[in-house]
């Protein structure tokens, strides 16, 4: 029971970054353009998330406004990377694989040349901590799962249905879809497209902005160059997992992490397993969900990589 | 005009291609400053693995005053390393350091092209050629050490061990651990699990926090990833949940109220080492180990935790660090098995 519950109760938090960052990134598609970058994004965000605070408190404990302030500060500062992207991709028409491996590597070398000239070395901050919620948290076996996390996770876990109702039941959401799904009948119709790109490209930087920040002062609570290792391609991959619909790709947030989770407790009860494969275990669980996906549920919005030029008929 | 213009312009090309080429060999340093060069692939403040070896270096200026003159290339990862090596090759180093296994390739391919200029990297316990040094660390020794401080701190009789992957002096440290635990407290839970990587040290926390859940009350952890497993520790702030280190630096940093006791790579002893060897005219081909009787590890008790190890933990700690300083390698590490934890 015990196994169990401690099992659920990590996944969950393990779950945030990746599905803040899959969440954004769902925006992105949704609206035809796939950013690779989200990985530069989340580090920017990972470093500016805890610079606020650290700046003001030098490692002490700070006033939680500090902390409010780093996290939209990441925020704004990945809606900027995401415009800049879309600079790149949708204004320019740039191919958008390159330009996200672009932006990942600025991103992640600007982070890092940021950190070691404002801050030098590893440094960490006090962040946010948990905040139990009374009496739920205590109620058995639901009270450490679900109602004992830092306040960013109750957050994003609110966010799923706000996504998923922004995008399926509002004007902006139909507009998005329409601009990934047919640029061309939805341009036909006076919609934007590419400041539809542009809207969807800042939310997504957003989001990935703040998934960099919760790692930073949520989870581990400082910051080094390593510190988002592959987080943003897994997001990335987690957006085709999930069939670009949030509900499905809060469920393969969850199963990854519940994996790690797994993995990481089934490492511990010294059972005669090599350590390589049970690392290996959660990103295995996605190809082979991928793999086993039906080809029509992995095409993805029509426009999807698209760059789209109302001056071309095609 | 124009053609004596680009006569000249040639000549003084060529001139500039030929002193670059020009590289005083290790016997011009015997004696004379002895330039060093370190590549890392992480950074010289990573609080772990790159900055011992950093630290060492600078320990070692001090301790030769004007023999050492040194430079570091950081974040190189070994196909970028390369043109580095042959940067500080053209610059006259004579002694250039791959700051890890990955660098081996590289610097054996390095030491057949450039035989005047002497390699080391490690952690490596394999002989090389005769203008290749490698080093090793005895790493087991300090696990040891830290091991019976977390087998004799523990409550819960449960510990936990943050490894980065089974290989290397991480492999010796966390089997030392086991051997340390294993000596004061046989009935003991040890756990032991892998992040997979030197440098994510979210999936270190990530770790520590399942270990924390699952009982374990003393925690330790190698290599840089591990300073994300303390700060999962220190963040159970109230908690009887303690740290013990394979850094000194640990003690010193915020999360330090955890750390009960940490031990060190003193690299300072290799780099002296090296010089002397040089010095002599030994120019490689002999693996340097790191253990306490050389000086290559440092041990300390965190002051302000006294009451977590004053009595028998210290005096047992003492009693073996004497048995270390007296005969080193004495530790079967690899017999250490962890399916039979």
């Amino acid at each position: 029971m015990d196994f169990t519950v401690n099992i659920l109760a990590l996944g969950i938090p393990f779950s945030v970054a990746l599905l803040l960052a899959s969440l954004g990134e769902m925006f992105n598609q949704r609206a035809g353009v796939f950013n690779l970058g989200c990985e530069g994004i989340m580090a920017m965000g990972a470093f500016l998330g805890m610079l606020v605070p650290y700046g003001a408190g030098h490692g002490a404990p700070v006033p939680g406004t500090f902390n409010v302030l780093g996290l939209l500060l990441a925020m704004a500062v990945g809606a900027l990377l995401g415009l800049l992207f879309g600079l790149a991709v949708v204004t320019f028409r740039a191919p958008q694989g390159i330009a996200g491996i672009g932006l990942q590597m600025f991103g992640v070398g600007t982070a890092g040349t940021l950190f070691r000239h404002f801050v030098g070395g590893t440094q960490s901050v006090p962040g946010i901590d948990r905040l139990p919620i009374p009496v739920l948290s205590d109620i058995p076996f639901i009270g450490p799962v679900l109602f004992s996390h830092n306040p960013l996770v109750y957050l994003t876990f609110l966010l799923v249905p706000a996504a998923w109702y922004i995008l399926f039941r509002t004007p902006w959401g139909l507009r998005v879809r329409a601009s990934g799904a047919n640029p061309r009948a939805a341009d036909s119709v006076g919609i934007r497209v590419n400041l539809v790109r542009f809207q969807a490209l800042a939310v997504g930087g957003a989001l990935a902005g703040l998934a960099g920040a919760y790692l930073s002062l949520c989870q581990v609570k400082m910051f080094s160059d390593e510190i988002i290792a592959g987080r943003g391609f897994i997001a990335v991959a987690l957006v085709y997992f999930g069939h670009w619909r949030p509900l499905k790709i809060t469920g393969g947030a969850l199963l990854f992490s519940f994996a790690q989770a797994l993995q990481l407790a089934i490492q511990g009860q010294g059972i005669d397993f090599p350590y390589e494969f049970a690392v290996m275990l959660p990103y295995a669980l996605v190809i082979v969900v991928l793999a086993f996906s039906r080809e029509s549920l992995l095409l993805g919005p029509t426009a999807l990589g698209k760059p789209f030029n109302r001056e071309m008929r095609t | 005009m124009k053609k004596k213009m680009t006569y000249l312009f040639c000549a003084v090309l060529m001139l500039g291609i030929a002193l670059a080429g020009f590289r005083p060999n290790a016997a011009e340093a015997a004696g004379g400053a002895v330039k060093i060069a370190l590549i890392i692939e992480s950074t010289v403040d990573d609080k772990g693995w790159c900055q011992a070896m950093h630290d060492g270096i600078l320990q070692a200026q001090k301790e030769l005053p004007g023999r050492i003159e040194y430079s570091y290339s950081e974040k190189m990862k070994p196909v970028d390393a390369g043109s580095a090596v042959l940067q500080y090759v053209s610059q006259g180093y004579h002694i250039i350091i791959g700051h890890g296994a990955q660098y081996k390739n590289l610097m054996l391919e390095m030491a057949e092209e450039y035989p005047d200029v002497t390699f080391a990297f490690g952690t490596s316990a394999e002989i090389g050629p005769e203008n290749v040094f490698t080093y090793m660390p005895q790493s087991e020794e300090t696990g040891y050490l830290s091991g019976l401080i977390a087998g004799m701190t523990t409550k819960k009789n449960t510990v936990g061990l943050v490894g980065p992957v089974d290989g290397g002096d991480a492999a010796r440290y966390n089997r030392g651990f086991v051997l340390g635990v294993q000596a004061v407290n046989p009935k003991a839970k040890i756990m032991v699990a892998h992040t997979g990587s030197f440098a994510d040290f979210v999936k270190a926390g990530e770790v520590a926090e399942t270990q924390i859940k699952a009982g374990a009350d003393v925690l330790t952890g190698s290599s840089q990833q591990a300073l994300g497993a303390l700060r999962a520790v220190a963040d159970h702030r109230d908690a009887p949940i303690w740290w013990v280190g394979q850094d000194i630096a640990q003690i010193r940093i915020t999360e330090g109220y955890k750390c009960i006791a940490a031990s060190s790579y003193n690299y300072g002893a290799v780099i002296v080492s090296l010089v002397a060897k040089l010095d002599a005219g030994v120019r490689g081909g002999e693996c340097i180990p790191l253990n306490f009787s050389n000086g290559g590890f440092v041990f300390a008790f965190n002051e302000t935790l006294k009451n977590m190890y004053t009595g028998a933990v210290e005096q047992k700690v003492n009693e073996t660090l004497e048995k270390f300083l007296a005969t080193p390698d004495t530790l079967d590490w690899s017999a250490v098995d962890y399916s039979k934890l």
